[in-house]
C-alpha cells in the first residue's frame, strides 16, 4: 500500500523523476564501470604475478630474500616440491635459479640477471625465435630480454658470452647461442634477463642439484593465501628453508594497490555526493510542490510517521530503480565490450610490474556491493531530510498555503 | 627500482669479475710514470718528525714505480662464504698498459686474462673462448662495494697529485715507528675519497697502511702493506692486504716475483693477441 502510493507518486511529475533516474543510473554506471576496470587491471596484475615471474609462493634457502647470495639455495629441491604437493593439492611449482653476470658480445657488455628455467616454464613469453626447448648441444640456447638483445645488437641465432661469479668464488664464464628473444613481463627484466636451462644454469654458477627458488602456484584466484603458506611454513625445514607470499616478497605492489583502491573509494563518494544532492533538491521540490495534498493528508489522519515513510520511500524506490537500470546498463556495458585496449593511454608501471593496457572487464561483486551500499544509504539519507519536514507540517497552514 | 621490489630479483646486478680485482691490484702496485734509479731517489728523512710531505709521498711513490714490470703473484681472496686462491702473472707497461694472466686457478678460470689498455679493459673467457669488453659504465662504478675499487684501475693511485697532505704525527704500526699523514683532496682531483690516511716507515720510508675514508668520513677500506723485500736497488712491500669496510671479507695479494724495467715485447698488450687467447 506505501509502496503503491510512493510508486504513484513518483511517476506523477514524470520528468523530474525521469532525469533524477537519470543522474542515479550515470552516477552507478561510472563508478561500477570505473571500479570494474581497475580491479580487473588488479586482478590481472596479481594474476600474472602469481602465475607468472613470481608465482603465489616461493621456497627459498634461508636467507636468501634478505640478501640473496648465489650460494644461498634450495639444495635438495625435488623434496621440496613433493613435501609442498602433499600440503597443497593442485600446486604447480618451478624450480629456478637466478643470479647476476655480465652478457657481452665482443665489443659490448652489460649487467644480466641470469635465470636458469626448467623447459614448458611459464617465466617468459618468447616474441621470437624458439625458446629454450630443442636446441642444438652446443654451445648452450639463451634466450634475451627483447631490450637487453638490442642493447647489445644480438639477435636471434647469435652468440653471447656470460661472465658471473659461481657459488665457490670462482668465475664463472660461458658461451651461448641465442635461440630467442622474450618478454619477460617487466621494464627491468626485458633489459636485463638471460634465460638459460636450469641445468646449464646450475653447473653456471655452480650449484649442483641446487636451486635459488622453488617457485609454487595454486589453483585459486584468491589473492590472500596466508592459509597456503602458514601449510608451507609448518611442512618445511624452516632452520635451511624460508617460504613466502607474492605480496610479502612485493609489498609496495600491494600497498600500491591498496592506496589506489582507497583512492577510487573517495571518488565513490564524491560522486554519490553530488548525486545525493540532486535527489535532496528534486526530494524538496516535490515535497514542497505537494504542500497542500500533504495539508490535506494529514489533516484526513495519515500520521506524520507514515508521512515521514512515504517521502523516504519514495527516495529509496528512485534508489532501487536507478541502481538496477544503473548495473544493468554496467553490466551490458563490460560484458558486452569484454575487453578494452588502452595501449599507450595506460601504459605505466607498478613496481616495474607494467599495468595491463589489455584489459578483460569483469563485474567485481565488490563493485555491486558497494555500488547498492552507497546508493540506498545515499538515497535514505537524502529522502529523509523533505520527509521530516513533509511530517512535521502543520495541515491548517500546509492547506493553506498557495 | 625493481631490483629492491621485487626481493627475487634481490641482489642488484652487479657482476663478479675476479680478474677486475687482479687488474686493480696490478695497478695499485704499479702506478709508474717516470723510471727512477736508485740515484735518483732521495735519502729517507727518518730523523725529522715532520719531513717535507709533498716530497715524501712522491718519494714513495718513486719507490714502487717502474716504467715496465712483470711480476708472479698469489692472490687470496676470503669471503665469510668461501675462499680462494689464484696465482697470477703480469707484465705492465707505464700507467697505461697491463696484462694479467690466471696462471692457477679453478677450472674454468685459469688461462683467463685480462687487458688493460688506457683507459678500456677487456677480459680473455677461456670456457667461452671469447673476449669480452667491459662496459664502460661500469669503469665508473665502484667495484662491489668492495675491496678495489674502479678507481683504483684506471687512474692508478696517484696520492701526491691529487691530495694536500701533512704529517699530523708519529705512530706505531706493525712495531715500526711512523709517520702518520693525512691526505685531504685537492678541490680540482676527482677522488671518490672524502680523505686518506697513510702510515709511511720512518726507517725505510715504505708506506705500511692506507685508510681510506668516504664522503661520511667513515672507514671504507684499509689496505695493508708488509713483508718488504729488496727487489734490486728498491725495498719493495711484497705482500698487500685490502680489508673492506665488509666484515668478513679481505683480499691479499704476495708478490712472489717481481722484476722491474724489463723488456716487455709490445704486442704483449694488443688485443688481437688477447682474442687469440695467447
Amino acid at each position: 500500500m506505501l509502496v503503491q502510493l510512493a510508486w504513484r507518486n513518483l511517476w506523477r511529475n514524470r520528468r523530474r523523476t525521469l532525469i533524477t533516474l537519470a543522474a542515479l543510473v550515470l552516477g552507478v554506471m561510472g563508478i561500477v564501470t570505473l571500479q570494474s576496470y581497475r580491479e580487473s587491471a588488479f586482478a590481472q596484475m596479481v594474476e600474472s604475478i602469481t602465475t607468472q615471474l613470481v608465482g603465489h609462493i616461493q621456497v627459498h634457502g634461508r636467507g636468501y630474500q634478505e640478501a640473496p647470495e648465489v650460494g644461498t639455495v634450495v639444495a635438495d629441491p625435488i623434496t621440496v616440491e613433493a613435501t609442498v604437493r602433499d600440503v597443497l593439492p593442485g600446486v604447480r611449482s618451478e624450480r629456478r635459479v637466478l643470479g647476476a653476470g655480465l652478457v657481452g658480445t665482443r665489443d659490448t657488455a652489460a649487467g644480466a640477471m641470469v635465470l636458469g628455467v626448467q623447459q614448458g616454464g611459464r617465466s617468459f613469453t618468447v616474441t621470437k625465435g624458439r625458446g629454450l626447448d630443442d636446441a642444438a648441444a652446443a654451445p648452450a640456447p639463451a634466450v634475451l630480454g627483447v631490450d637487453l638483445a638490442a642493447q647489445l645488437g644480438v639477435d636471434v641465432g647469435g652468440e653471447v658470452v656470460l661472465v658471473g661469479q659461481a657459488s665457490d668464488g670462482s668465475v664463472a664464464n660461458d658461451r651461448y647461442l641465442v635461440t630467442g628473444l622474450a618478454d619477460a613481463g617487466t621494464f627491468e627484466l626485458n633489459a636485463t634477463a638471460v634465460f638459460l636451462r636450469l641445468a646449464d644454469a646450475q653447473s653456471f654458477f655452480g650449484l649442483g642439484d641446487g636451486v635459488h627458488q622453488v617457485v609454487l602456484r595454486l589453483p585459486t584466484d584468491d589473492e590472500d593465501v596466508a592459509t597456503q603458506l602458514a601449510a608451507t611454513r609448518a611442512a618445511l625445514d624452516l632452520k635451511a628453508l624460508e617460504a613466502l607470499s607474492w605480496n610479502e616478497m612485493l609489498p609496495e605492489l600491494q600497498s600500491t594497490i591498496r592506496v589506489k583502491r582507497q583512492g577510487q573509494h573517495s571518488i565513490d563518494v564524491i560522486v554519490f555526493l553530488i548525486v545525493g544532492l540532486g535527489v535532496l533538491n528534486a526530494m524538496t521540490m516535490a515535497v514542497f510542490e505537494r504542500t497542500r495534498e500533504i495539508g490535506v493528508m494529514l489533516a484526513l489522519g495519515t500520521r506524520p510517521r507514515r508521512m515521514l515513510a512515504l517521502i523516504v520511500t519514495e527516495a529509496v524506490l528512485q534508489g532501487v530503480l536507478g541502481l538496477a537500470i544503473g548495473l544493468a546498463l554496467a553490466a551490458a556495458l563490460l560484458y558486452g565490450a569484454g575487453s578494452v585496449n588502452l595501449g599507450d593511454l595506460a601504459s605505466g608501471d607498478v613496481m616495474g610490474i607494467r599495468f595491463p593496457s589489455h584489459v578483460t572487464l569483469r563485474l567485481p561483486m565488490s563493485a555491486v556491493v558497494s555500488a547498492t551500499v552507497t546508493i540506498v544509504v545515499t538515497m535514505f539519507v537524502g529522502g529523509l531530510l523533505p520527509a521530516v519536514r513533509a511530517a512535521r507540517l502543520v495541515p491548517v497552514d500546509a492547506m493553506r498555503a498557495r | 627500482m625493481l631490483a629492491d621490489a621485487l626481493s627475487i630479483w634481490g641482489s642488484t646486478v652487479r657482476p663478479v669479475v675476479v680478474a677486475l680485482f687482479i687488474a686493480a691490484a696490478l695497478a695499485l702496485a704499479w702506478p709508474s710514470r717516470a723510471a727512477p734509479v736508485a740515484a735518483e731517489v732521495p735519502p729517507c728523512p727518518s730523523a725529522q718528525d715532520a719531513p717535507d710531505v709533498a716530497k715524501l709521498v712522491e718519494r714513495t711513490e718513486a719507490l714502487l714505480e717502474g716504467r715496465t714490470s712483470t711480476a708472479v703473484m698469489v692472490m687470496t681472496i676470503q669471503t665469510p662464504q668461501w675462499k680462494r686462491t689464484l696465482k697470477l702473472q703480469t707484465w705492465s707497461k707505464g700507467d697505461d698498459y697491463a696484462l694479467i694472466r690466471v696462471i692457477e686457478g679453478g677450472p674454468r678460470e685459469t688461462g683467463m686474462m685480462t687487458l688493460k689498455r688506457e683507459k678500456q679493459l677487456w677480459n680473455w673467457l677461456p670456457r667461452a673462448a671469447r673476449v669480452m669488453k667491459l662496459p664502460s659504465g661500469m669503469l665508473g662504478d665502484s667495484w662491489m662495494g668492495s675491496d678495489f675499487t674502479n678507481d683504483d684501475l684506471v687512474r692508478g693511485n696517484s696520492m701526491a697529485k691529487d691530495f694536500d697532505a701533512t704529517v699530523t704525527g708519529t705512530v706505531l704500526v706493525q712495531g715500526r715507528k711512523a709517520w702518520a699523514i693525512s691526505l685531504r683532496p685537492k678541490p680540482s682531483a676527482a677522488v671518490v675519497w672524502g680523505r686518506v690516511e697513510l702510515v709511511i716507515d720512518r726507517a725505510t720510508c715504505l708506506p705500511l697502511e692506507q685508510r681510506f675514508f668516504d664522503e661520511e668520513d667513515k672507514l671504507a677500506r684499509r689496505l695493508e702493506l708488509s713483508d718488504v723485500k729488496k727487489v734490486g736497488w728498491r725495498d719493495f712491500p711484497a705482500r698487500m692486504t685490502i680489508h673492506p669496510a665488509e666484515p668478513g671479507r679481505s683480499t691479499s695479494i704476495y708478490y712472489e716475483d717481481i722484476a722491474f724495467d724489463v723488456d716487455i715485447p709490445d704486442d704483449t698488450f694488443s688485443l688481437h693477441r688477447l682474442q687469440q687467447g695467447r
